[in-house]
């Protein structure tokens, strides 16, 4: 029921600015206040450790990405700018973190992802409402779907849809410019529901 | 010009174009299939999403401690907390922002109708684009967490440890 309240207060006009508090906390953190930087780990790092999992697709290994990420941001507050944000921040530094990662562990092809993007939307079934439901197998279809994705793909897609940044931010995440952005989502997206197609409306058993 | 824009979509679910150009969306994903379809699986996609990320367990890696521990051997100065009260203080204010960023997620949930599928051609009703207000919402969202007893829709970002 919280989360009624909370559309209801969204629609009635209460601030939805999600970097409300995020500001003053930004300021504590860099000034040097160590409280202040345990709230920006306590809030940020499950994100952080699901967008590295999601990513390496080890978990142990997201775990110590993790604290690298952490630690690297620890060392760089006080390049952080006021209007920066910092959940996009540090996803960024957890992109470097992976890709180095990605490059010490050595060999790791990304699963090939042809486009045969053109047919596949007219083949999938449309999800109703009963299809929301995520139960524990489908939570774990998912994200093995999500890991057949292109990896710089999957990233962008995952910073979009599960982290909730906005595309200018996951163009200066990503290096890429705005049109890629949305053109490497919207292939990432038509290649997962490829993958979900059995999963929602008349497919589902 | 093509009209249909799956990154327009998408910023429509997230709450953030200008009030004309949410309109401009709405109305034409009303009256186009391929726009209604893809619309029905951003929702799927976002809720999906939302409620995985609510069903990560903790990892002992999170913790703070384990942190502070490995920030004391770096060459940087180590992070030593003089006071620990206060760090959950923004959670209220975090869980609101990002209930608002998914919010569109739950605002048109369509009631009733399963088993739509087959063809994009497939006519969606009204409700599906449009978020006719507060009520409309409540209700559909309601019904559908009253029956699984839970918050459907939560953002991943608020992915309390411990949920
Ligand atoms: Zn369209």
């Amino acid at each position: 029921m919280a989360l009624l309240s909370a559309v209801k207060m969204v629609l009635v006009g209460a601030p939805p600015s999600d970097t409300d508090g995020e500001r003053g906390l930004l300021r504590r953190a860099r000034t040097g206040d160590p409280a202040a930087f345990r709230t920006i780990f306590e809030r940020h790092s499950p994100g952080v450790w699901r967008f590295l999992r999601d990513l390496l697709r080890d978990e142990s290994a997201a775990d110590e990405a993790t604290q690298e990420t952490f630690v690297r941001a620890h060392s760089r507050l006080s390049a952080l700018r006021d209007e920066d944000r910092v959940g996009s921040w540090l996803l960024g530094i957890a992109r470097h973190v992976y890709l180095e990662s990605r490059r010490t562990r050595g060999v790791h092809v990304d699963v090939a992802d042809e486009e045969h993007a053109h047919q596949v939307e007219a083949v999938l079934p449309t999800p109703s409402p009963e299809d929301l439901l995520l139960d524990q197998e489908l939570a774990g279809l998912l994200t093995e779907a999500l890991g057949m994705l292109h990896a710089e793909r999957r990233a962008a897609l995952l910073l979009r849809i599960d982290h909730g940044l906005a595309y200018e931010e996951i163009a200066s995440v990503m290096g890429w410019s705005l049109p890629k952005v949305k053109n490497e989502i919207h292939r990432a997206r038509l290649r997962l529901r490829e993958q979900l197609a059995a999963h929602v409306g008349g497919g589902r058993p | 010009m093509s009209t249909c824009r799956e990154s327009e979509l998408d910023a429509l679910l997230a709450g953030e174009l200008a009030p004309e150009d949410a309109a401009r969306v709405r109305a034409h994903a009303e009256g186009c299939a391929a726009c209604k379809h893809a619309l029905a699986w951003q929702r799927l996609e976002r809720g999906w999403m939302a409620q995985r990320a609510r069903r990560e367990p903790a990892r002992p890696a999170l913790s703070f401690a384990a942190l502070e521990a490995r920030l004391a051997h770096e060459p940087q100065a180590p992070v030593r907390h003089a006071r620990r009260e206060g760090q959950w203080r923004h959670w209220g204010k975090m869980a609101m922002a990002a209930a608002a960023a998914v919010a569109f997620v739950g605002l048109s949930l369509p009631r009733g109708g399963t088993g739509v599928g087959g063809t994009t051609e497939e006519p969606w009703s009204r409700e599906l684009i449009v978020a006719t207000g507060v009520e409309a919402c409540e209700d559909a969202a309601a019904a559908l967490e009253a029956r699984v007893g839970a918050c459907l829709i939560a953002s991943p970002m608020v992915a309390l440890r411990g949920d």
